[in-house]
């Protein structure tokens, strides 16, 4: 499933993340990379994704959550 | 370069705050080379050594995402700096030290700051310094930027570094051949096996604190952040208001004693004028300008330190991702109904030029407060209460509608959709604000906005004399009476007589300077000249005098016309030449008025040409 597709306080792991360079890049610089354990904190519709990993909180605008695929635990 | 220093950190790493603590206000800004990227860097000099440090521009990595990534790598690798100073935040380690990991590539000598121990102390977090040390090879050094007693320890350890260096142990082992994944694995793996045991770490669940559920709720949340910056706003008006006043005193002053003064000395009336009025007037202009930036850095400092802006962001991603901008615009977007100068150097928040320019270039089409206190006068001239506020919401919708050319036109150049890029940003924790720092901070801005203007405004100024100077007094023998009058036939088509067409060019000028403009060439009382610069503090215009006269020979289609184009033209003077000093292109800044000018023209000349039918 797509991190846009995740519920309120989920928890699970990104499985891929989608996308051209440039993007994979500014995710990975920010600590989502494929592996990486998060919770989802809110997610609102037409509002960015709130995501909790790496003890840091995160908002990731809706289109580029579409491309990070995700599985729950 | 000697004793070259170079500042390495990521957003939200106090980078900035470091960088301003140890130069303080001996910085240089201009433009790395071909490039519109700007470069900061200043020096200080401590127990008799000078050192030059150079805050390197970036984002998260150094993988070459952005002309700023780029440069930053090109100038670690070419060994422009002596010693890199890489800041990571103390409270959320494992994934600021990203940075560390793509710096250890590039095999240079560094010292590790670990900022914001504050913070990662309240959340109580402990790290073992002594023993991340061991493991990188390098000096680290647990700080806290916002507070002053630490810097003697910072400059003495960047001192015992730069005479005997030392470079990053180990390096992240990057599989041959591999991905953007495999490489930012193999980093994160490097980072956990430096941290191991350094600082302990577990992903406990998160919960949002109740101020950040309201905040960050769809509806409620968008009011709140609305109202605060709102409130921001007046706090900032009120904080430079004095300010103002002291800048406005200026002309009030100097301009007879000027003027008397050069007169007994026999000199021409030009240099009489210029000096009498011109001067004192520019100065005034910068002293509200840096009075203005103050107040509103002061602010939105403070709304940015405690953790407030980034929120603003996420509210308005969506909304603003529509425009090519994204939700970091919000700030200087809702800061320019009060003052377009303000909302362009509120987007320093934006990361990316190309996408900084095109908000500066959104901003502009915000109608700024000095509008709100002419169109009202002029619309009541000709229109009834109820079609005044008619008038008023259209020219609200057609800002909508500007945006939306303004992001269209420019957006495709500016913020292509293949760098577009989305929102991706961290909310941080809020922190207490450190005011003694803000206070800093602000006046630095200030006073840098003050010196720049001073040499943009004074020359446009000249020019703007050159045209309205009239040995007489009378509007008539000035050149541009003489211009004005040449060109109405075309003018006309635009919907505008010579005389709104002046008032025109004044809106480009200053708002403020409009209705004295009108009455200098509606009324006959005082000359261009005068009204132009000394509108600010003399508005002595007889509204209903000058309401009788403008509507004996404006047409209610004109009028409503040279609203609209007053409104949409270049916002002023002031906010062209900080367009200039923040986007460092006097290219993009030069399309850009070009474009609000022409703008105003084709609207002025279709809303005079429908209100003709119906008028």
């Amino acid at each position: 499933m797509k991190l846009t597709d995740t519920k309120q306080d989920q928890y699970g792991r990104i499985k891929r993340i989608g996308g051209d360079t440039h993007f994979m890049n500014r995710i990975t610089a920010i600590g989502v990379t494929e592996g990486t354990e998060f919770q989802t904190v809110r997610n609102d519709k037409r509002m960015p994704v709130l995501v909790y990993l790496r003890e840091t909180l995160i908002a990731v605008n809706r289109s580029d959550a579409e491309r990070i695929e995700v599985e729950i635990r | 370069m000697k004793n070259a220093i170079a500042l390495l950190g990521q957003p939200n790493s106090g980078k900035s705050t470091v960088y301003n603590a140890l130069t303080g206000s001996r910085q240089h800004v201009g433009n790395w080379p071909g490039k519109t990227v700007e470069k900061n860097d200043g020096y200080y000099t401590y127990k008799g050594t000078r050192y030059t440090v150079t805050d390197l521009p970036g984002s998260y990595g150094l993988s070459g995402n952005s002309d700023e990534e780029i440069i930053t790598a090109d100038f670690i690798k070419a060994g422009q700096a002596d010693l890199t100073c890489i800041l990571v935040d103390a409270s959320q380690l494992e994934r600021s030290m990203y940075m560390v990991a793509e710096f250890a590539a590039m095999d240079k000598p560094a010292v590790l700051l670990l900022n914001m121990m504050d913070v990662a102390k309240a959340q109580k977090k402990e790290i073992d310094h002594k023993l991340l040390e061991q493991r990188l090879g390098i000096p680290v050094l647990p700080f806290t930027a916002a507070e002053s007693k630490g810097y003697d320890a910072l400059k003495d350890l960047l001192a015992s570094e730069l005479e005997n260096p030392h470079k990053l142990a180990s390096a992240p082992e990057l599989p041959e051949g591999s991905d953007v994944h495999g490489e930012s694995e193999a980093k994160y793996r490097w980072i956990q096996s430096v941290l191991a045991g350094v600082t302990h770490s577990e992903q406990k669940k998160f919960e949002l604190s109740k101020r950040d559920r309201r905040l960050l709720s769809p509806i409620l949340g968008k009011f709140a952040c609305f109202g605060t910056i709102l409130v921001g706003f007046l706090v900032a008006m009120i904080i430079c208001f004095p300010l103002m006043g002291i800048g406005s005193m200026i002309p009030q002053l100097l301009n007879v004693p000027i003027a008397d003064l050069l007169n007994g000395w026999n000199v021409h009336p030009w240099l009489v004028s210029i000096f009498s009025i011109i001067l004192p007037n520019t100065l005034y202009f910068c002293i509200a300008m840096a009075g203005f930036v103050f107040g509103v850095n002061l602010v939105f400092g403070y709304l940015e330190e405690i953790g407030f802006l980034a929120r603003a962001a996420y509210q308005f991603d969506s909304l603003l991702s529509g425009l090519g901008l994204q939700g970091k615009a919000i700030c200087p977007i809702l800061m320019g109904f009060g003052c377009t100068i303000g909302g362009t150097c509120g987007t320093r928040v934006m990361d990316n030029w190309g996408q900084r320019m095109l908000a500066m270039a959104v901003v502009w089409a915000v109608p700024c407060a000095s509008i709100w206190t002419i169109i009202p006068v002029i619309s009541s001239m000709f229109f009834t209460p109820w079609q005044t506020m008619l008038v008023i919401l259209g020219i609200l919708l057609y800002v909508v509608l500007l945006m939306t050319i303004v992001s269209k036109v420019f957006g495709r150049t500016l913020s292509p959709e293949s760098t577009r890029s989305g929102m991706i940003m961290e909310l941080p924790p809020y922190h207490k604000p450190h005011w003694k720092h803000i206070a800093k901070e602000a006046l630095l801005k200030a006073w840098d906005i003050f010196k720049r203007a001073l040499r943009t405004v004074t020359l446009i100024s000249l020019l703007f004399w050159a045209f309205s100077y009239s040995g007489s007094g009378n509007v008539a023998d000035s050149l541009l009476y003489k211009v004005g009058t040449a060109i109405e036939p075309v003018t006309r088509v635009f919907g505008l007589g010579w005389r709104t067409f002046m008032g025109f060019l004044s809106s480009a000028f200053a708002k403020e300077a409009v209705l004295g403009v009108l009455n200098a060439v509606f009324v006959g009382e005082g000359t261009v000249l005068d009204a132009t610069f000394r509108s600010a503090f003399n508005v002595a215009t007889d509204n209903a005098v000058l309401g009788q006269a403008m509507s004996d020979v404006v047409s209610k289609a004109e009028a409503l016309a040279f609203m609209c184009a007053c409104t949409f033209n270049i916002p002023c003077v002031m906010a062209l030449s900080t367009t200039f000093r923040e986007s460092h292109s006097l290219k993009w800044t030069a399309r850009i008025a070009a474009f609000y000018v022409c703008g105003a023209l084709i609207l002025s000349c279709i809303v005079y040409h429908i209100a003709a039918l119906f008028l």
